[in-house]
């Protein structure tokens, strides 16, 4: 079986205090996406509904135009999309070939749901980020 | 091997989707459909997520078609009466064989689970899960091919409304062309006929993928259709109509001198009567 090498799905803040066997649980639900060199990844305004974690390639992130980042192996994007199902907040296109995991919210909810644990521990993991953004 | 069924012996919507059925339908009643297997949602997503013992499993039970392959999601709420998906489910031509099709269906798997498709989940009140059935069929090399629908849809005239171009049916379904246009009345009679302007085909690689090609200019204005061929797609239009009741939206192609049928669905929009 596939899914995304968990070591990588570590550095994700919200994914970072899960124990070993919950993260292994996660790193399952994980699909391979890929994607060629000039298409759009995410489009802002979009509803979000995938997290995507980069495995290969470069990406560039743009808000309303202005370019605002470079992406590539290890970087992840859309972690807030699987909780809120909002819209994304910018848009990502395929500077190279990209080959990304990605997890829906339709299998990353039901397993939230099912074990309490996890689901506190992204609660706790979503909070830590909120009084972050309150500080800063 | 419940999840995976010769098209002949697909019959349950709410396993393989509305379009394997129609097409499972259409081979028992001896209609001219590709041959091909359906696909089950929880397989497609298997091959999806990598699951090697499924992946093995799809491209064993395939492999007898051969190749080159066309790939078409069949979810089980696509083409629905209030929704019909157009556009967000992928359509894969030209799948080189088998052994490829593990990157096919998770490519068609993403397209059910992009943004845009969610998007329009919620627009249409579909907020669920989607499960992606598929239909894997030998992709056929037509001289042409195009729709029909067997009553007029803008005036609901008792009249076959036919569109045809070169190559494959997606440069009229994807609007590359300006098919030529046909209106047959049942008793067969040719009411109009209308020559388009088909600079492109649609064709497929050597190597998987299609090619938008540049039609030679003696055929640009050319006529696809002859009589003979109207009154096939006219039969064809009949045999649909009298397996699946009327007011058919029918996609079809000419290969190797025969009509085949691609799908056939309700049409969805009526003007008059």
């Amino acid at each position: 079986m596939a899914g995304a090498p968990a070591e990588a799905l570590r550095r994700v803040p919200l994914f970072a205090d899960l124990d070993d066997d919950q993260l292994a649980q996660v790193a399952l639900l994980f699909k391979e996406r890929d994607f060629t060199a000039g298409e759009t990844v995410v489009k802002e305004g979009v509803d979000g509904a995938a997290f995507f974690l980069i495995e290969s390639g470069e990406a560039k992130v743009t808000v309303r135009g202005a370019e605002r980042a470079s992406l590539g192996p290890g970087d992840h994007f859309g972690e807030i999309a699987l909780i809120d199902e909002g819209v994304r907040s910018a848009t990502i296109a395929a500077m190279t070939d990209l080959v990304c995991y990605g997890l829906t919210l339709w299998e990353f909810r039901p397993l939230v749901i099912a074990n309490g644990e996890i689901g506190w521990k992204l609660v706790q993991s979503v909070a830590k980020k909120l009084r972050n953004a309150e500080l800063s | 091997m419940t999840e995976l069924r010769p098209l002949a012996e697909v019959s349950d919507t709410s396993v393989f989707g509305s379009k394997a059925v129609g097409l499972g339908h259409a081979l028992r009643d001896g209609l001219p459909v590709p041959p091909g297997f359906a696909l089950a949602g929880p397989l497609v997503e298997a091959v999806a997520a990598g699951d090697e013992a499924a992946v093995e499993r799809v491209a064993s039970a395939v492999r007898p078609l051969g190749g080159p392959l066309a790939v078409r999601s069949s979810a089980v709420d696509e083409d629905g009466a209030d929704a019909s998906f157009a556009g967000q489910h992928l359509t894969l031509l030209n799948v080189p064989s088998a052994d490829e099709l593990g990157k096919a269906l998770r490519e068609i798997w993403w397209s059910a689970n992009s943004d845009s498709a969610i998007s329009y989940r919620k627009r249409v009140g579909l907020f669920t899960r989607p499960s992606v059935a598929v239909v894997v069929q030998v992709l056929l090399d037509p001289e042409c091919a195009g729709v029909m629908f067997t009553r007029n849809p803008i005036n609901g005239a008792d009249e076959r409304m036919i569109e045809a171009s070169w190559g494959l049916g997606e440069a009229v379904v994807a609007g590359l062309v300006i098919p030529d246009s046909y209106c047959v009345a049942r008793d067969g009679q040719v009411r109009e006929r209308r020559a388009g302007l088909k600079r492109i085909a649609i064709r497929g690689l050597p190597g998987g993928g299609t090619v938008e090609d540049e039609v030679a200019p003696e055929l640009v204005e050319r006529l696809c259709l002859a009589g003979s061929r109207l009154d096939a797609l006219n039969e064809l239009a009949r045999r649909c109509e009298e397996a699946y009741g009327p007011d058919r939206d029918i996609e079809w192609a000419v290969a190797d001198d025969t009509l085949y049928l691609l799908q056939c669905r309700p049409m969805t929009k009526m003007g008059g009567a």
